[in-house]
């Protein structure tokens, strides 16, 4: 028997081991569960990962969000318990709906998450949906229309790539209060960051679409790209400009099917491109006033699975207009050129057979003359030659002057008083006004300066008419001033129309300068002058003033040559201003 | 109708709204957990402790972190009913 007296004890030794006993299970309860919670974290952070994993290997750097969604439809049930997951994906015509079925439900069922899932969207979007056409694929279990059980729990997730709304993820119970938030919130997780993922990729898409894009347009060919059943993928301005089309958007393979019609069978050449895989180039076609080479290659990938993989064809047409221009005024120059030789050559042959003749050799006089017509053909094939090879050195870049400190004034004198015989001939007066500040001595190749003054001064009188007037002129320029401010200074007279340049740029220079009162030159001419070939065309025509056309390409080279410029300015009807310049 | 009974107004008509685009589990599980708004099972907005902009302020953004600008962009139509508030915010 336990004595009375130790019944308080014992009450208090057994309720301190009761609370010892309930708080030890309370503490063993509460671990229990955290290690629940902690079980549960994990296992739902394992899930996230190895469904991200799973979404990176099937999809690769996919762009396509449904390959994605089937994804995570696929293994969501490794994490979530749902009776069905189901997804819609807004497309330009129609909506997407595709439901997977995890359990048995009916039609209603259905229905009803339809009907939620086009809400969301609706709610989102601001517009109704209510006429779109909605594509319904179901997969999974059997939909039994017995099973009267609604949707008793749902949540949705708006699918959003780059900022714009794609579509809406739901998972959806017969059984009512089953989500939690954090369980919901862990396939928010992982379908934002898959969106963010093709987000992110569709940029870079773009980003590298837009160089090739701009790189499209800028290019001076027309450039038409096709995929293998010959749709046009992208065609440049330039392409559209070729066939004349002005419609919106890229044309059709058939608009330049057509537009080719009797010159080309551009499909034909795309398929021989593609289906033999070579490049094919077509040299020369004559359309719309143009001449076009056209190239068609097929059109290769260069990356991944499908490498070295015809993807389609591309068709380049290089306009070579201006190269037949050019190739036509070769030839002009080449065949003028020849005529002006063969001119001469054939006096000298003609003066050589008459030569032959004894009775021509006994005649003084006679022989006389013949040589001296032989030295002006000789004289005449011998300028010609020269000036050739004078262009020849100019375009090869090996054109040189021997400058040395020279008197410019007194070469410019010792020229007008040689051509003063010319003027009196051809009735035109001629003066010289020298500015007294130009200085004795100035660096330059004085037989090239004389051959550039003496081309000037021909010209001059060539295309002055009697009773006109010729003038020469010499001054300082300062840079910064205008030329024929400085001219008209000297009251010489200046003429300023179509001349380009700003001649306030040149540097500090002595000018020389001729003005004539002749027919003047046609403004679209001026640009011609110092063209070799335009203005030998030109010149060659022209029989009342003859030349090689040549000169003023040479004079132009020598006074580069020296480091200065040349310009010209002119009016029909009252006469041009020559001038050059030669730097200090 | 007073200005805090207009909070309340525009608050549950977010919550309703985003019922419809995230299903109403989730919209009144996020909403309840914002602070300064006590909210009904069925998303109701019951009563508003300290300053209702704030309150509002944080429901938005509750949202907005769990889906993104888009959410918000869908509630342009229930702030222009409120134009008042629509100019706080």
């Amino acid at each position: 028997m336990v004595p009375r007296e130790l019944f308080p004890a014992i009450a208090v030794l057994t309720v301190l081991y009761l609370v010892v006993v309930a708080f030890s299970y309370w503490g063993v309860r509460r671990t229990k569960r955290k290690i629940y919670e902690k079980d549960a974290e994990v296992k739902r952070r394992l899930y996230e990962l190895a469904i991200l994993k799973e979404i990176s290997d099937r999809t690769g750097y996919s762009l396509n969000i449904q390959k994605i969604l089937d994804v995570i439809v696929g293994s969501l049930n490794q994490f979530l318990e749902y009776s069905a997951v189901s997804y819609m994906l807004l497309e330009p015509s129609k909506i997407v709906f595709k439901a997977d079925l995890e359990r048995s439900v009916s039609t209603h069922f259905i229905k009803e998450i339809r009907t939620r899932m086009l809400g969301s969207l609706t709610a989102l979007l601001g517009r109704d949906l209510a006429d779109m056409e909605v594509e319904e694929t179901i997969t999974g279990a059997i939909m039994i229309d017995i099973i009267e059980e609604p949707v008793q729990s749902y949540f949705n997730i708006p699918l959003v790539i780059g900022g714009e709304l794609v579509g809406v993820l739901t998972v959806s119970h017969t059984k009512a209060g089953l989500y939690k938030e954090s369980e919901m919130e862990i396939l928010y997780k992982i379908v934002n960051q898959a969106s963010q993922a093709v987000t992110k990729l569709e940029e870079v898409v773009k980003t590298e679409q837009g160089k090739i894009a701009a790189m499209l347009e800028s290019m001076l060919e027309g450039v038409v790209m096709t995929d293998r059943e010959y749709h046009i993928l992208a065609a440049n301005p330039a392409a559209k400009f070729v066939i004349g089309y002005k419609g919106e958007g890229t044309p059709t393979i058939f608009d330049f099917i057509d537009a080719f019609k009797d010159l080309l069978d551009i499909r034909s050449k795309l398929e021989e491109a593609i289906k033999l895989d070579k490049i094919i180039t077509v040299k020369e076609v004559f359309f719309s006033n143009k001449y076009y080479q056209i190239v068609v290659s097929p059109v290769k990938s260069n990356v991944g699975f499908t490498k070295g993989e015809i993807l389609g064809g591309v068709i380049i047409f290089h306009d070579v207009t201006h190269e037949k221009e050019a190739e036509k005024m070769r030839n002009d120059f080449t065949s003028m050129m020849v005529h002006e030789l063969r001119s001469p050559l054939g006096n000298i042959k003609k003066i050589g057979e008459m030569m032959r003749s004894s009775k021509v050799l006994e005649d003084k006089q006679a022989s006389s003359e013949y040589v001296s017509m032989l030295y002006e053909s000789s004289s005449s094939m011998l300028d010609l030659v020269n000036d050739l090879l004078d262009v020849a050195k100019l375009e090869a870049g090996k054109f040189a002057v021997e400058k040395n400190q020279e008197n410019l004034k007194e070469i410019l004198a010792e020229r007008v008083k040689f051509f003063d015989t010319t003027a009196r001939d051809v009735g035109v007066t001629f003066k010289l006004l020298m500015e007294s500040a130009v200085p004795d001595s100035v660096a330059i190749d004085s037989k090239r300066i004389t051959q550039v003054m003496n081309n000037l001064f021909s010209n001059a009188f060539n295309y002055t008419p009697k009773g006109g007037m010729v003038t020469a002129l010499c001054f300082m320029h300062k840079k910064g001033a205008s030329l024929d401010i400085e001219a008209r200074t000297m009251l010489a007279p200046w003429i300023t129309d179509n001349m380009s340049a700003d001649t306030a740029l040149i540097p500090d220079s002595v000018v020389v300068a001729v003005t004539d009162t002749g027919e003047g030159i046609l403004t679209e001419n001026i640009e011609r002058l110092f063209n070799k070939f335009i203005q030998f065309s030109s010149s060659a025509r022209d029989s009342e003033h003859k030349g090689t056309g040549l000169g003023l390409v040479i004079v132009k080279g020598i006074v580069e040559a020296h480091g200065g410029v040349i310009g010209v300015g002119s009016k029909r009807g009252t006469g041009s201003t020559f001038y050059f310049t030669l730097p200090l | 109708m007073d200005q805090a009974e207009q909070y309340k107004a525009v608050m549950s008509e977010i919550i309703a709204k985003q019922s419809i685009i995230l299903g109403p589990d989730m919209a009144v599980a996020r909403a309840k957990k914002v602070s300064g708004i006590e909210i009904g099972d069925k998303g109701e907005v019951i009563s508003i402790s300290g300053d209702p902009a704030d309150a509002l302020k944080r429901l938005i953004d509750t949202y907005v972190e769990l889906s993104g600008q888009i959410v918000k962009n869908a509630l342009g139509s229930i702030f222009i009913r409120y134009p008042e508030i629509e100019q706080m915010h």
